[in-house]
């Protein structure tokens, strides 16, 4: 048992993986405050204006406002809509024979298992206007009035391409975790239901939803850092725009550091994404938890 | 009688209503990537035509060659690899010990570890970019393999503690109290006893972690400056900027870019699915 007292030896052990995390994630956080306390374009003189910045974000710069706000609707639709396919889907597979729902599992999967570049790249062509298939297939189903919008600059429905992309390709990630969540649900307790006369409906709201709520938590926890730190589609497709119409706060913050040069106040932007993404996590995680033992 | 008859109709229209539904979901997900594939041995003008699939009767196999050779795919492709494959040994390594010392070790400030090294989940990578671009600077590490592999290694690191974790604490004490008894060091112990009973967190977390900085994106575009050093990815954007016009090229590139991790998979779906298993449930 002596090495269960040997702290040296303990510390030795975890000390690489503290270190890269130190490295990596918590200085550059720090950092990160003290440049967010700046004018600076990130080259050059650097002038401290205390708060400034965090005045100037929250009080006077609507884009980060609905930077956030678009943020917070992909999280809604990736919650309320993606999130139920994804259950509904897992529901109806895992009661088919295993062959046929491996194969299907699979197919659904392969959006997901596609590198973001692929992923953008291939909606942007499938959504272009001149060529795109998804253009090409309204005007085969009779829809030719709608074959001419360009979805990814269109002022009011690029917003929904670019979550129906985020959407699309998170959507066999979910799939999977609500699936093996459902296999672990056991056979007796549906059956001793069904014996009881419960219907199909009655059995996936009283039996099944309750016994795999940790992973219905564990998802929208996950939903949440992924909707909030959601920037590679907007960067890849439309790079924000219109306008600021599909802006989202990762890719502000970028934008605003890298482009604007304007880096203390991408900083800033920053340390605000920071506070709001633990915030909701801890909320969320405090909620769903209060849910669970309330059943 | 008739009741029983009707039920199974009933039956058989909801089994077969399902299965359309299941069909017509998978050819929606499959759909798009079958166009990309098929135009991409058409040439470039094909793409205007006005159907909506169009077999390739004279398929334009150089589109491929020209991807291959002007994509730098094999450049990029082993700067991908080393990278990613630098990261996942490094993640697996760290991510081993540490749980190691925090899941099966009686020390003062473990919990403290462990809650330290999990904040790395909510903390969002993109917070990072912009001071680590700096931070990283005075280190010599923009434009290097090493300024991507050390954050990748970072941000995998919460999940595969968490991985690692649980499957240690369910090893029964008496393998080091034997071991220890022989006389084996600490090293020996870890490497011949507990590495090889976690053997499946092992492939897991490599998986994993392979899967995530293979299709890391973002942080690649802000760190790497030189061509040269580019990962996979960029091979696609590269076209883009030089190929504009060349539609079917760009779509041959990122057939031979998506091909990769879809093959992987194959291979290895069942650790992606325990992955996620250990993600959903043990929360």
């Amino acid at each position: 048992m002596h090495m269960l007292a040997n702290r040296r030896t303990a510390v030795l052990l975890v000390l690489p993986g503290v270190a890269v995390i130190t490295f990596a994630i918590v200085a550059p956080i720090i950092l990160s405050v003290s440049y967010s306390l700046t004018q600076w374009s990130g080259f050059g003189d650097r002038t401290f204006i205390g708060l400034q910045n965090y005045r100037r974000v929250i009080f006077d710069d609507p884009t980060f406002w609905r930077a956030l706000f678009n943020a917070l609707l992909l999280l809604l639709v990736t919650v309320f809509i993606q999130n139920p396919i994804a259950f509904f889907v897992a529901g109806v597979l895992i009661e088919l024979r295993e062959k046929t729902s491996r194969v299907l599992r699979t197919i659904y999967f392969v959006p997901s298992i596609l590198t973001v570049v692929v992923a953008v790249k291939l909606w942007t062509n499938v959504l272009n206007p001149h060529y795109g298939l998804f253009n090409k297939l309204l005007e085969a189903i009779g829809l030719a009035r709608l074959a001419d919008i360009s979805w990814l600059s269109d002022p009011a429905i690029a917003l929904g391409a670019v979550i129906f992309i985020t959407a699309w390709h998170g959507f066999g990630w979910a799939l999977l975790f609500y699936y093996s969540g459902l296999t672990t649900v056991p056979n007796e307790l549906r059956e001793a239901a069904q014996i009881d006369g419960a219907n199909r409906f009655q059995i996936v709201t009283r039996i099944v939803v309750p016994y795999i709520l940790p992973v219905i938590q564990a998802v929208i926890i996950i939903d949440i850092t992924a909707s909030l730190k959601q920037m590679e589609v907007v960067f890849l497709s439309t790079a924000g725009g219109p306008g600021d119409r599909t802006e989202f706060i990762a890719h502000y913050l970028y934008r605003e550091a890298f482009v604007a040069s304007r880096f203390g106040y991408g900083n800033a932007i920053s340390i605000l994404f920071v506070a709001i993404a633990i915030t909701l996590t801890v909320l969320a995680q405090r909620y769903l938890s209060s849910v669970r033992e309330t059943r | 009688m008739g009741g029983i008859a009707l039920r199974q109709t009933g039956r058989t229209a909801v089994r077969v209503v399902t299965m359309v539904f299941l069909l017509g979901f998978a050819v929606a997900q499959l759909f798009p990537l079958l166009w990309l594939a098929i135009y991409s041995l058409q040439r470039s003008s094909d793409l205007f035509g006005p159907e909506l699939l169009r077999w390739p009767s004279d398929p334009q196999w150089g589109n491929y060659v020209r991807a291959w050779v002007d994509g730098r795919i094999v450049r990029y492709f082993f700067n991908s690899l080393i990278v990613v494959g630098v990261a996942v040994v490094a993640v697996t390594v760290c991510a081993f010990l540490l749980s190691y010392s925090v899941a099966r070790m009686r020390w003062r400030g473990r919990r403290l570890v462990y809650g330290f090294v999990m904040l790395g989940m909510v903390i969002p990578i993109h917070t990072t970019l912009l001071p680590n671009f700096l931070w990283f600077n005075r280190f010599g590490l923009i434009d290097t393999y090493a300024g991507l592999i050390i954050p990748y290694v970072a941000f995998n690191l919460s999940f595969s503690v968490l991985m690692f974790a649980g499957l240690l604490s369910s090893i029964p004490y008496s393998m080091e109290d034997s071991a220890f008894m022989d006389g084996a060091r600490m090293t020996t112990t870890l490497t011949r006893i507990i590495a090889p009973m976690v053997r499946t967190g092992f492939v897991t977390v490599g998986v994993m972690a392979f899967l995530s900085g293979w299709n890391e994106f973002i942080m690649a575009n802000t760190f790497l400056a030189s061509e040269s050093k580019r990962t996979l990815p960029f091979s696609i954007i590269r076209f883009e900027g030089q190929y504009s016009s060349d539609y079917a090229v760009q779509f041959a590139v990122m057939v031979i870019v998506a091909l990769i991790p879809i093959l992987l998979y194959f291979l290895f779906s069942r650790w992606v699915v325990a992955g996620v298993t250990a993600g959903a449930v043990k929360e």
